[in-house]
């Protein structure tokens, strides 16, 4: 691994006519991200893709959900042919990804868009300027491939279209305001409020049920079975989203850990689908979780792309633009599949960290700007701070440990949660 | 388009693929698009051509791609002015809505009548929130509109001209970036060399601009009226924009029933 610190570039500089771009800090709560003052870029070091790794996992996390499809449920023929082709266009988005970082990572690390890993400081490595926001890349293959599978599947006046392209409007709308969060480094009050915007095309389009189940054993204290909630509803379709969004964003600050843990609860998200459709008669929710599966296939692969490039040792970081970006589109399967509830339970790490994190979020305790472990040049391991995240929790009662372990670690009990609770579903 | 164009902006992508962010931004439209494929041949032509409406089917599709295209790329071009790419956009904007009015007005068809509204819906807002920019933007600017309008703006009236059914009305009104554009083609295509930014040149005594050879309405106009400031130069540019817009009602008026 070389460092050669290049002379700072020329053509940082924005077109004639426009502020000269002198890359202020990047300030962002848990990314990997230094908030170092402004270096001009070096040269970009991007190590091959570790396809290994990504292939491994692809094949892991998307052999039970083909058992379950075309072996285990006796599905509709046309389903199946559905879910075959948008595997087919998800796994060309996948090697589109993967050739697109590259091309992408030059272009955003000439521009200024990049940080340096604290994770790595004091090292050789924590000087490398690591290019930021290639969740951008994810984000528009995404979209093309959702876009175009459109074709395929829906019929010009299906009524699923509304839903599809509201839910499409969403996630576009998310990735642009996470792009422009990590262009123009949003402040944290207006940060919360993109999420918000971001899913008003869903709130506009849902024209589904605003009732609940109540669960039996709370049914007579409650007095009705089915309570229609009306706006309420809606209002929590959008703290949905406010809340997957920013959680993910939160849990993060290791190598591969943002791209890890949503590929993880998208994994379950599909299992949890087929097997939805495999155990109901009902055709709505049958189209409902089909639905789900169209939007989480490709992203999933497209997602792992990425992770071949940002697991350790991170040669790309995902930036604000793929956490947003990853939890929108959770949020909105979970919202349009009617499955929210589920969603939550799989985002149970991200809720304790959440929960964890409330007393330095809202500074009843004093909150600094990175809450992130402390690295050891010596030994190469991280030591647990007093910070209220699973990050340093985990470090605290497990050990110290290098990065990459930890980052597995959180991911093995992400993977086992997610488990647990999609397994207990076959006994509900 | 609106994510593209400021993508763009902050990456500075190389022209050729410039070109194709436009045909991503309108997959949406062209996957949504259930409307007809058919166009209606202009009365004098049809005993030339045959038929009275001739069924296109991907080919419709295909042209409205390129209207997305080139509605996005023409606005791009036409610039380089303080205040002239809102400018004319706001001036096309306007126009727009007037036809949709009088189309309601004139029209039986339930059909059309909706479809002029749902044109009236998407473009106000544009309008409004343009001339807000234009405050800042107009000479001297205070703010530069970018990629991100020039795109977000053409690939908004394409849409209203592609779903509200009036796509070659729509291409009357871009009559000035139509000219520009085939005055660019020679530089453009390089068959004559094309210097970076194709703008006049500023003369710091006087604070005129002087025309150069380039292909561009914004040189011609130096060229045929003379030298003259920046703001004039904008406002003359921005009344040809005016007057070709009203030359297209009144030549619609003229062929009404003639031609459709």
């Amino acid at each position: 691994l070389h460092l050669t610190p290049g002379p700072p570039p020329m053509d940082v500089r924005r077109r004639p006519g426009a502020a000269a771009a002198d890359r202020p800090t990047k300030s962002r709560p848990a990314a990997a991200a230094a908030a170092a003052p402004a270096a001009a870029p070096g040269d970009l070091v991007l190590r091959p893709p570790n396809l290994r790794l990504v292939l491994a996992a692809m094949a892991l996390f998307l052999a039970p959900f083909s058992y379950l499809a075309f072996v285990h449920y006796p599905l509709a023929a046309d389903l199946r042919r559905s879910i075959l082709i948008c595997g087919a266009i998800s796994l060309g988005g996948f090697f589109v990804v993967l050739r697109l970082i590259p091309v992408a990572a030059r272009y955003l690390l000439r521009r200024g868009m990049f940080g340096k890993d604290i994770n790595k400081k004091g090292l050789p490595m924590g000087e490398i300027t690591v290019p930021e926001s290639l969740g951008i890349v994810v984000g528009i293959v995404y979209l093309v491939i959702a876009i175009l599978f459109q074709h395929f599947n829906f019929t010009a006046d299906s009524i699923w279209l509304v839903e599809y392209n509201a839910a499409l409007a969403s996630v576009c709308f998310m990735i642009l305001l996470g792009f422009i969060d990590d262009v123009l480094d949003i402040p944290w009050r207006v940060k919360l409020l993109l999420p918000t915007i971001a899913a008003l095309p869903l709130l506009m389009a849902y024209a589904g049920g605003t009732s609940i189940i109540i669960p039996k054993p709370l049914a007579s204290y409650v007095g009705v079975e089915v309570l229609e909630l009306g706006w309420m509803y809606k209002l929590f379709m959008l703290l949905l989203a406010v809340f997957c969004t920013n959680s993910i964003n939160i849990h993060a600050g290791l190598n591969g850990l943002e791209v890890g843990q949503t590929v993880v609860i998208s994994a379950a998200v599909l299992i949890h689908n087929v097997m939805r459709i495999g155990s109901s008669k009902d055709l709505e929710t049958q189209q409902a979780h089909a639905f789900s599966i169209y939007l989480v296939l490709p992203f999933l692969t497209t997602s792992l792309a990425l992770l071949g490039f940002n697991w350790y040792p991170s040669s790309v970081f995902v930036g604000d633009t793929y956490t947003y970006f990853a939890g929108m589109t959770l949020a909105v399967v979970g919202i349009l599949g009617h499955f929210s509830e589920t969603l939550l339970l799989f985002f149970l790490p991200q809720v304790l960290n959440f929960l964890c994190s409330v007393p330095q979020l809202f500074h009843f305790v004093p909150c600094p700007r990175h809450r992130l472990p402390r690295f050891d040049t010596q030994t190469g391991l991280l030591t647990g701070t007093k910070d209220g995240n699973l990050v340093n929790i985990f470090l605290r009662l497990f050990g110290k440990c290098s990065e990459k372990s930890l980052c597995i670690r959180l991911l093995i009990f992400q993977v086992n949660l997610n488990c647990i609770l999609a397994v207990n579903f076959i006994f509900l | 388009m609106i994510l593209l164009g400021f993508i763009d902006d902050v990456l500075d992508i190389p022209w050729r693929v410039k070109l194709l962010l436009p045909t991503i931004a309108a997959l949406p439209l062209l996957m949504a698009y259930a409307g007809g494929t058919s166009i209606i041949i202009p009365k004098p032509l049809a005993s030339y051509v045959g038929v009275e409406v001739l069924e296109l089917g991907w080919m419709y599709k295909l042209f409205m791609l390129l209207l997305a295209v080139f509605c996005t790329n023409s606005i791009n071009i036409h610039a380089g002015l303080n205040g002239l790419e809102v400018g004319q956009t706001v001036v096309i904007s306007a126009a727009v809505l007037i036809h949709n009015v009088m189309r309601i007005g004139s029209s039986k068809d339930l059909e059309t009548q909706q479809a002029h509204a749902f044109s009236i819906y998407l473009v106000l807002p544009f309008l409004t929130t343009s001339l807000a920019l234009l405050g800042f933007n107009w000479y001297p600017s205070s703010v530069f509109v970018g990629d991100t309008y020039t795109y977000f703006a053409g690939m908004t009236l394409a849409v209203v001209g592609i779903l509200g059914h009036f796509s070659e009305t729509l291409l009357l009104f871009f009559l000035p970036q139509v000219l520009n554009f085939l005055c660019s083609v020679p530089q453009l295509f390089h068959f004559v060399p094309c210097p970076r930014h194709r703008l006049p040149r500023f003369d710091t005594q006087t604070g005129l601009l002087t025309g150069t050879k380039d292909g561009n309405l914004v040189n011609i106009f130096l060229r045929l009226f003379g030298k003259c400031s920046e703001k004039s130069l904008c406002i003359r540019l921005l009344i040809f924009q005016a007057v070709s817009c009203l030359f297209c009602f009144w030549l619609r008026y003229m062929l009404t029933g003639w031609y459709k």
